[in-house]
């Protein structure tokens, strides 16, 4: 007994040391550079690119007012936010609302051919935003993509001759000759969608992938036409995976970055751009730029909580 | 109708495949421009990217390191949590897979600026090392749900009989547990590896413009204009992803990994 004791004593010890500094690295790695954010942004920048710690909300103040305040009130960080969010909320639903179809078409295949689907979708998904910008940037090019197709294929010249062709004028999507897609809102959202379409699938894919088929095939031999059964059992069944993927590709979107530096006008840039401007750009105002990072965290987190609040509402209605 | 489902199922493929086709042609081109169709192909530019041209080739020796250093750094760091979680179920152990998973939720950017903050005090910025651990903690979330998958798939019989017969922990954990989840660890392993090659934003804050890597030369480039060797880059890392993820699903059980139920197989 005596043995076991006391070699149990150095086991447990042992144990709590490890945890403790497993503890101690998640607490480094994971959370300080939050924690640092929130201590920055209340610093103050001093001359020449450097800053001091403070206890300061100017940097918050600046971004609702601008940097004159109060000779004049400038909206400009403000407006970058509401292109930071237009973009992500435009291309999350979307992505959402065209990705759902197709992953409930998947899980009727049989399980090796999910498989290879399912391997075409990570292999897309992993590609990195940079590559993707540019895909799209030279389908969406005047020289050689969609508007030169669109130019030699005669249907740029059958919109002018129907009229519609001042409509994407009006849209901002053509000059004055031709149909231009790049700089435009039109762009950056195409972009978006696609950058996360593969995510939706993944992420609609547990969810769609274990709805009861035996539930289904009950209703349809009891005479309910397909979309009955859809908006009846499949779509109740999974409503909550389609609002947290909504909510996950919103916030993943919110920080994009490459995709809005080149499809973006300049005048419609987001925070995220405005962020590394801020910090290693120009300015060097790291302050600022830590301030602006927690305002976008804080604008994301507020809509997340919107977000649940609405699901967990509608479902309380329904009961 | 029943055309209207394969032919939905076609246009998204078409959708998703196209911008990589795009690239993957235009890497063809022997002029200095991005043009689809390519104009007079040739694979020079293959040899331009791999051998030639300095920059292309530091900047990939640098993806490599920093993602094979991530990948084992993620993996590692993500087996004690996860198996923490799995024995005991404790409140300090969820409380630790949460804080770690925390960089994932939120939006990247933020962890970026966070994490040039960070190495900025530790004389880390700019630095490769820095870098890989970067990334190691940016992707952590990912081993610790894919090896959590993997511990809940041990069957519990395995456990009893091992015990009944006198295994300890440790003995357990080495004929055991660990030979059975080790399709997930390499699931894990080469998840990381493909998504920290990948990776955009937390590269470009800590790196602090010291050093490049694939995608922040392909980034610094696409400012200056498209050139076709860059395009080599993109196919280089398509094949690559490609490849793991189709031993991940060869070696794995894919469907299950990403949450498929097995009962429901049709």
């Amino acid at each position: 007994m005596t043995v076991e004791a006391s070699s149990l004593a150095p086991n447990g010890f042992r144990r709590l040391a490890s945890r403790g500094l497993i503890l101690a690295l998640v607490l480094f790695l994971s959370v300080a550079p939050f924690l640092l954010v929130i201590a920055v942004s209340l610093g103050q920048k001093i001359e020449g690119g450097a800053w001091d710690w403070g206890l300061t909300f100017e940097n918050y103040q600046r971004f609702f007012v601008g940097g004159d305040w109060p000779e004049s009130w400038s909206p400009l960080h403000l407006q970058q936010l509401w292109y930071s969010l237009f973009y992500a909320i435009a291309a999350s639903l979307l992505a959402v609302v065209t990705a759902f179809p197709f992953t409930w078409a998947m899980t009727q295949l049989s399980r090796r051919t999910q498989a290879l689907w399912l391997i075409f979708f990570l292999t897309s998904l992993s590609l990195s935003e940079v590559f993707v910008a540019m895909g799209w940037d030279v389908l969406l090019s005047n020289r050689s993509g969609l508007p030169m197709l669109l130019r030699e294929g005669g249907i740029t010249q059958w919109l002018k001759e129907v009229g519609w062709f001042q409509t994407f004028r009006d849209w901002g999507l053509a000059n004055p000759r031709d149909l231009r897609f790049k700089p435009t809102s039109f762009a950056t959202i195409l972009t978006m969608t696609y950058l996360v379409w593969p995510y939706a699938v993944i992420l609609l894919y547990p969810a769609l992938s274990r709805v009861d088929r035996s539930m289904l095939e009950a209703a349809a031999t009891m005479g309910a036409k397909p979309t009955a059964v859809m908006l009846s059992i499949v779509l109740p069944l999974v409503r909550l995976s389609l609002i947290g993927t909504t909510l996950l590709l919103f916030v993943f979107l919110l920080g994009a970055y490459v995709v809005v530096a080149v499809f973006a006008e300049p005048a419609k840039q987001t925070l995220s751009i405005a962020i590394y401007e801020t910090i290693h750009g120009l300015t060097l105002n790291a302050p600022f730029g830590a301030a602006q990072a927690i305002l976008l965290l804080v604008a994301a987190t507020l809509l997340l909580i919107i977000g649940t609040r609405l699901s967990r509402a509608r479902r309380v209605g329904e009961g | 109708m029943r055309w209207v489902r394969p032919l939905y199922m076609a246009l998204s493929a078409l959708f998703i495949a196209l911008p990589i086709v795009v690239v993957c042609a235009s890497a063809l081109n022997s002029g200095r421009a991005m043009l689809f169709p390519p104009e007079d192909p040739t694979l020079d530019r293959f040899l331009a990217f791999f051998v030639e041209e300095e920059i292309w080739v530091t900047a990939l020796r640098h993806s490599i390191i920093i993602a094979l250093g991530a990948a084992a750094l993620a993996t590692l760091m993500a087996w004690p949590i996860a198996y923490q979680i799995w024995k005991r179920k404790d409140g300090l152990s969820k409380l630790i897979a949460g804080l770690a998973s925390l960089p994932f939720a939120l939006p990247p950017i933020v962890f970026g600026v966070g994490l040039s903050f960070l190495w900025s005090f530790t004389t880390g910025l700019g630095e490769i090392w820095a870098g890989m651990v970067s990334h190691a903690a940016f992707f952590l979330a990912l081993p610790l749900v894919i090896i959590s998958i993997g511990l809940q798939s041990i069957d519990r019989a395995h456990l009893d009989a091992a015990a009944t017969m006198g295994a300890g922990e440790a003995v357990t954990f080495r004929t055991l547990i660990f030979p059975q989840t080790l399709p997930y660890t390499a699931s894990a392993f080469f998840f990381v590896l493909v998504l920290s090659f990948n990776e955009f934003i937390i590269m470009f804050f800590v790196s602090s413009a010291a050093y490049s890597t694939v995608t922040l030369q392909i980034f610094n480039s696409l400012r200056n204009g498209f050139t076709p060797t860059m395009a080599v880059g993109a196919i280089t890392f398509i094949l690559a992803s490609v490849l793991v993820f189709a031993l991940v699903a060869r070696f794995g059980n894919l469907p299950k990994l990403l949450g498929a139920d097995d009962s429901n197989a049709p």
